[in-house]
């Protein structure tokens, strides 16, 4: 497989399909958010089980660009599930430092896939960003969810999560990586598809 | 394929045409207004109003019985949401609440949704991107990404159905083992139908070098222009709460 080069057609569908895939993996655990107290657990279930679509993308996506593409669009469709426009951000940006981490391995190395598994994780904390920045976030939520509800999660989620909550979507997703790694080694190397 | 999302053509009845465009505007706009509760005391009276749009529009489109559970589902939580909520205490209130939140804020988008991809098809989509020059390597994924979801859903939840004849659920046997067995699976075929649907794709020209032309007709009709006026009203009163 050509190393570098433009990305072209073969490629966006690449993107296209796993960003399917990790979409779907997304919307399953996502769909423990409407449970508002199990928000936070998006950034543990999401990066650990997304891991092995990921790590078996990065062995298709050798061209630069493709991680960052990818990050983009699952911000777009984010964005479009419900209002999260940080997720576009922090998708693109994480998405853009992976694929210069996998671009310094020439797309080759497994360690390093495994460490651009958890830098591209940490998109899922865009999902986070509004609940500090919208001043509305909670009173919005309060009407769906009842007083008791919201302060409860209101309770947990204090200023210093944040950033544990990155970090928490970071090392989930090294151990995603070495998730993918193992199942990847187990089933898809022996088939000839990795 | 249990419902061509976003690619039979002709399944829109001629009755209503809109532009993808429209259909996107629409999207947003609910997404904006219903969904995340946008806007303050004005938006909440013009709420329902915008709720009536997905049904006119499943209606033009020929969904009759999802247009019948949408509508009978939707007055039942506002009913109960006007009625009910105020005279119950204790956990009933809280369930109900929960309930009539979910369903009032996310179903109208989520039946929007439904209505934009089941009459959007691939190509009057790339038409439409075309034509707001969102560049290639955005649209070609996102197409893709649309196109094969209802694929990956369908083969997981045929997956679902032997690993469960198997024993193999959620709940049962190890999670891990559980999870491994969902997924591989998973993989594997949504990588082949990927490798088939590239090969088609570039059959049909996609990587070749230059502009790509189309024969969709899309442009805006009159009915694409009452959709925009009544979008740009929502947006004025919510700039309207908001500024002013």
């Amino acid at each position: 497989m050509k190393k570098d080069g433009r990305l072209q057609g073969k490629d966006f569908i690449n993107i296209g399909i796993f960003t399917a895939i990790y979409f779907v993996i997304v919307f399953a655990v996502a769909c423990l958010g409407f449970i508002p107290i199990m928000m936070p657990f998006l950034a543990v279930f999401v990066p650990l089980i997304a891991g092995v679509p990921f790590m078996l993308y990065l062995t298709k996506a050798r061209k630069f660009g493709m991680l960052t593409i990818m990050g983009m669009i699952l911000g777009i469709i984010m964005m479009l599930m419900g209002p999260n426009w940080p997720t576009v951000i922090t998708g693109t940006v994480f998405g853009l430092l992976a694929d210069l981490l996998m671009k310094s391995s020439g797309y080759q190395s497994v360690s390093k896939s495994v460490l651009a598994n958890g830098i591209f994780s940490c998109w899922v904390w865009g999902q986070f960003i509004p609940m500090y920045i919208n001043t509305n976030y909670y009173d919005n939520l309060a009407t769906g969810y009842g007083q008791e509800y919201t302060q409860t999660l209101q309770g947990y989620m204090q200023p210093w999560v944040l950033p544990v909550l990155l970090v928490v979507c970071f090392v989930f997703g090294l151990l995603g990586g070495l998730l993918g790694k193992a199942i990847l080694r187990k089933h898809f190397l022996k088939a000839g598809m990795a | 394929m249990e419902r061509g999302v976003m690619m039979q053509s002709g399944r829109e009845k001629k009755l209503l045409r809109l532009d993808p465009r429209t259909k996107l505007l629409m999207f947003l706009v609910m997404v904006v207004f219903v969904m995340s509760g946008g806007g303050g005391e004005l938006m909440l009276a013009v709420i329902p109003f915008l709720c009536l749009l997905p049904m006119l529009l499943l209606i033009f489109s020929g969904e009759y019985r999802k247009t019948a559970v949408y509508v009978l589902l939707y007055a039942v939580c506002y009913g109960i949401q006007i009625f009910l909520l105020p005279n119950t205490q204790g956990a009933l209130n809280s369930v109900l609440l929960i309930c009539c939140f979910i369903t009032l804020r996310f179903m109208p988008s989520f039946m929007m949704g439904y209505y934009v991809v089941s009459t959007t098809t691939v190509s009057e989509f790339s038409a439409a991107m075309g034509r707001m020059h969102i560049p290639d390597f955005i649209t070609i994924p996102l197409t893709v990404t649309f196109r094969f979801f209802p694929t990956v859903r369908e083969e997981a939840s045929s997956i679902r159905d032997s690993m469960k004849i198997r024993g193999l659920t959620l709940g049962r046997g190890k999670p891990m083992a559980v999870l491994e067995y969902h997924l591989v699976p998973l993989l594997m075929c949504s990588v082949k139908i990927g490798e088939e649907l590239s090969a088609a794709a570039l059959t049909r020209g996609l990587g070749r070098p230059g502009k790509r032309t189309n024969i969709c007709k899309i442009g805006f009709g009159w009915q694409d222009r009452i959709i925009w006026i009544l979008c740009v009203c929502a947006g004025a009163v919510l700039a309207k709460e908001h500024f002013f």
